[in-house]
């Protein structure tokens, strides 16, 4: 017995225990509890049932929340188009020149600033009467107002780019980092043996930033499916169902209807959608060293 | 400037033989190009708020006039002093500056100390913990969100900021980054340490800690930006609206006087302000810190 207190196994459980712990009662048990918890219909208001797959299958009839995934999915569309725009950005601020973190620091402030400040700055913006509407007028775009977020064609895709718009810095800064850790002298050995310029970028550093894009992609792709601040500050959903995304919805149903037994049954499903997506991404990136961290 | 490094990624220079004029009216022309998109991309990123902070400084009610103000006929600072005097923000700041003080220091102390044994350790049940914790990341914990809930009104945390703060004060991502940088650090710490007759705990706090400082920036940072800046699950758990912290207290002013531009862009920016302002002081470590953690 004292032999195991001063054994490193110990020592190890010692280090783990508290964070361990905190993990048990916050990630674990979430994800264990919610599979019961869906088989029923809890909520706070009436008494609990067990209900078996009912609350599934409500969710395949449940016109919103199909509405929901497939606004979630159209989300995702930002994916790409985030990791070029910011692949681009970090070559670009890559370049060793005067003044050139200034510039590193000025886009990333868009990253730091709470979801909630950015929304009111885009809906001033972006509302009728408004300095986006006035400036496109004025260089003569368009003709006459758009209604940007309470059109129900335009308004999830005007959502999309506010999540770009402030998701750019935080990817350009991981690329950033990627492309510094380049080896510098790969460059010189290739281009002594007379590579062109074309040829560094396709065999040097698109290959070494492979992982990074497999690591960005991912992230993006879940907080894609699992966007919510901006829309819940933003539209709330509307206008009608045009920017419900599924997160949105399981909120409303859970801790706005507090109907907890459904909504389970609803994160359930969108978790095994999420689960899925992200065995497609690493299977397309198998050759990609796949260690993130 | 390094020519060597940028020359990759900018557009060519003559490959003959060339004078050196020619050569530096080609480096001259390439900076001009590369200083417009630098401009211009800031401009994109950077100019709401920059409008953001013209508005907060246009006296009266008049920003919605026809065309729009886009910068200031004069400054003043009215909407500041009278928002300050009516959001009671001092509260609100120190609510906030509670709840993210106590999320970074659990976050910093339980990320490290689980990470450490991952690393550096051999004891039994190391890969049953590995895969456990990489579980959690095949695995959406998609509903945490209503389990938290009852959980913390299960353990009588409801109004409280530890019920804020523990759901978020420890991060399967928090702990692998620490167990990638730990990873690196030489054995000869440790066995210095030991010979030295440090106990595991005393090696772990001052011998190896401090040579992990970037990685602790990052995750200080990282958490730091999520905490200041939470407000839904806040408002889930606090009943008490004197407790919200700012991002909370500025949905609550938006539903309030949402008339009233100039008041909710003054409170605005004093809510974003000061995460801004420590981003810029720790940014150096911040860039250092994730290039290690991406590197793997």
């Amino acid at each position: 017995m004292i032999k195991w207190l001063r054994s490193e196994s110990f020592t190890a459980w010692a280090f783990m225990t508290p964070g361990l712990l905190l993990l048990a009662v916050f990630v674990f048990w979430p994800i264990i509890y919610s599979i019961p918890l869906a088989l029923t219909d809890y909520s706070v208001i009436s008494d609990t049932h067990f209900v078996g797959l009912n609350n599934f299958e409500a969710a395949f009839k449940d016109r919103n929340f199909l509405i929901s995934i497939w606004n979630s999915l159209l989300y995702v569309l930002i994916v790409p188009f985030l990791q070029i725009f910011s692949i681009l950005m970090a070559v670009l601020v890559n370049s060793r020149i005067p003044g050139i973190k200034i510039f590193r620091t000025t886009y990333y402030i868009p990253v730091v600033t709470s979801m909630v400040a950015v929304a009111l700055i885009w809906s001033w913006l972006l509302g009728n009467n408004s300095v986006v509407n006035y400036l496109l007028i004025q260089i003569g775009l368009i003709s006459k107002d758009i209604h940007w977020l309470s059109d129900s064609n335009l308004a999830l895709y005007v959502l999309m780019f506010i999540t770009m718009w402030k998701g750019l810095g935080y990817y350009m800064m991981l690329y950033l980092a990627g492309l510094q850790n380049i080896p510098q002298d790969l460059y010189e050995a290739a281009r002594v043996d007379g590579a062109s310029r074309w040829r560094l970028i396709v065999h040097i550093t698109l290959p070494l930033l492979r992982p990074y894009v497999l690591f960005c992609t991912l992230i993006s792709l879940m907080s894609a499916i699992r966007v919510f601040d901006e829309v819940y500050v933003l539209t709330k959903g509307g206008p009608g169902t045009a920017t419900l995304t599924s997160s949105l919805y399981i909120f409303q149903k859970g801790m706005e209807q507090f109907n907890f037994g459904y909504a389970s049954a609803l994160g359930l499903i969108v978790g095994a959608m999420i689960a899925v997506l992200s065995i497609i991404v690493f299977r397309f990136n198998r050759k990609g060293g796949v260690n993130p961290y | 400037m390094n020519l060597k490094d940028d020359k990759l990624l900018c557009s060519s220079l003559p490959k003959k033989e060339s004078s050196r004029s020619m050569r530096s009216l080609a480096r001259m022309l390439r900076m001009t190009v590369i200083y417009m998109l630098l401009v211009l991309l800031a401009l994109f990123l950077m100019g709401p708020f920059l409008w953001l902070l013209s508005v907060s400084l246009m006296p009266g009610r008049n920003i919605f006039s026809t065309p729009p103000a886009i910068f200031p006929t004069f400054i003043n600072f009215d909407n500041y002093v009278q928002v300050w005097q009516f959001m009671n923000f001092p509260k609100y700041m120190l609510n906030t500056v509670i709840i993210t003080v106590l999320g970074v220091v659990l976050n910093v102390v339980l990320a490290s100390l689980t990470g450490y044994p991952l690393a550096v350790f051999r004891f039994k049940g190391k890969n049953l913990v590995f895969t456990l914790l990489i579980a959690t990341m095949i695995i959406p914990s998609y509903t945490a969100f209503i389990v938290h809930y009852l959980t913390i009104q299960g353990l009588h945390l409801g109004n409280t900021y530890l019920g804020v703060v523990l759901p978020g004060a420890v991060s399967v991502f928090n702990i692998f980054l620490m167990r990638q940088t730990f990873i690196h650090i030489p054995t000869d710490v440790r066995d210095s340490g030991k010979m030295d007759g440090a106990s595991e705990f005393r090696i772990w706090w001052q011998l190896v800690l401090p040579l992990v400082k970037p990685a602790l920036a990052v995750i200080s940072l990282l958490e730091a930006m999520s905490f200041w800046n939470s407000f839904l699950w806040p408002i889930v758990i606090l009943n008490d609206t004197e407790l919200y912290p700012l991002a909370a207290a500025l949905t609550y002013l938006n539903g309030q006087f949402a008339y009233n531009f100039g008041w909710i862009a003054a409170g605005t920016m004093i809510s974003v302000l000061p995460i801004i302002i420590l981003f810029l002081f720790t940014q150096r470590y911040y860039m250092e810190g994730l290039a290690g953690a991406v590197k793997g």
